[in-house]
């Protein structure tokens, strides 16, 4: 128990502070690479899917962790992720973005992550729980594209990678553009932490070193499973109504740490405050988080650890 | 003659959508000041402004998450 709550608390508590430091946000990311032409951001999200795939087949591969068996619910994974990725947009940020955001004192980020855990809930345990079952008993009999492909996973592990690399070493050498800063009032070790804008794909590499942590730690509790989000988010609703200890789990350690760790990032850089947006706004995160939830819970959680 | 715009209590990318048009209709070398208090914004006007050629004569934090960001119109 002890270890589940110090692992789980630590592991979230460094997740929320990388991603509110770096600006990490998925929405952002499509955002940027469509209205701004800038796709670093985009790219970043790569980097973390390579670096994580490098780790978590290596410690698969070493018996560390044991990845489950269970056929790819494909139709689930696409409507999922086609509902989720419409309640993302109008939510404000995806399920990690809510959360860390909700750190920072978004009012409008804990109305969508109010609505993201009843969605959640409702789709796991609730009224909704017939269309996600359903959804989800479309599977293929494989779990993992390279078992369809009848290759070693390395092989698409490297691909991703290589490609991935090229990209960033393609941005990295574009000439620097002038970007105006603002005057540093801090020095040393609290302007890195609080202060300096990071890099994206310095940022996505701790979340990617992060993401392989979690695998081993959350696994050392009994749960095999890395970064998921949703879960944990519905059995913190439903923990609360119904009292069940049971739905107590790694995870739900993990994204309270992620809440935590965002509002030290932003109180330490004096980026906190309570934001109350438009009317408009927070209707749509209502309907949003909502979206959201449901969209997450039938795509399962592989899909969102992949988008978040 | 400076334009101010305020985008306070909107979220992302709010306050880049209405900079971009606030700027549209101003002369070169104007400026527009924006205040705003969305943290995304603190990166994304920055490099806006930088990639369209527009140069920042002042940006500062004025309180907890709330940042003042003065553009000069480059062309």
């Amino acid at each position: 128990m002890l270890q589940m709550i110090v692992f789980g608390i630590i592991c979230g508590l460094l997740l929320g502070f990388v991603l509110q430091r770096g600006r990490f946000c998925v929405v952002g990311a499509y955002r940027d690479l469509i209205l701004a032409k800038d796709g670093r951001m985009f790219l970043a999200t790569f980097v973390v899917i390579a670096i994580q795939s490098i780790g978590v087949y290596a410690l698969n591969d070493t018996g560390v962790i044991q990845f489950g068996n269970d056929g790819f619910p494909w139709l689930g994974t696409i409507v999922g992720g086609f509902i989720f990725g419409i309640g993302m947009v109008l939510a404000g940020g995806c399920a990690t973005g809510t959360w860390y955001r909700a750190g920072e004192g978004m009012i409008g980020s804990w109305v969508a992550l109010f609505g993201y855990m009843l969605g959640a809930a409702m789709t796991k345990y609730g009224v909704w729980k017939v269309a996600g079952d359903n959804l989800l008993s479309y599977r293929t009999n494989d779990t993992y594209i390279h078992k369809t492909l009848n290759v070693s996973p390395w092989v698409l592990v490297i691909i991703v990678t290589l490609l991935v690399g090229i990209l960033v070493i393609r941005e990295l050498r574009k000439p620097k553009l002038p970007i105006f800063k603002m005057k540093p009032k801090k020095t040393g070790l609290a302007h890195i932490l609080f202060e300096k804008r990071w890099h994206p794909f310095v940022t996505a590499l701790l979340v990617g070193i992060i993401a392989i942590v979690s695998w081993p730690l959350s696994a050392m509790t009994g749960r095999m499973f890395g970064l998921g989000i949703t879960a944990p988010s519905a059995n913190i609703l439903t923990f609360l109504i119904t009292g069940d200890n049971a739905l107590i789990d790694w995870g739900t350690f993990l994204v309270l740490g992620i809440f935590l760790g965002a509002f030290i990032a932003a109180k330490g850089s004096g980026e906190f405050r309570w934001r109350l947006p438009d009317m408009k706004t927070l209707r749509n995160n209502a309907i949003g988080g909502v979206t959201m939830g449901f969209g997450a819970s039938v795509a399962g959680d592989a899909q969102s650890e992949m988008v978040w | 003659m400076a334009k101010v715009l305020e985008t306070t209590g909107m979220v992302c990318p709010f306050p880049l959508v209405e900079a971009k048009e606030a700027i549209v209709d101003m002369a070169k070398g104007e400026e527009l000041i924006i205040n705003f208090d969305c943290t995304q914004a603190t990166e994304s006007i920055p490099r806006w402004a930088a990639t369209e050629g527009h140069e920042i004569t002042e940006f500062e934090q004025i309180d907890d998450a709330k940042w003042r960001i003065i553009v000069k119109k480059g062309k």
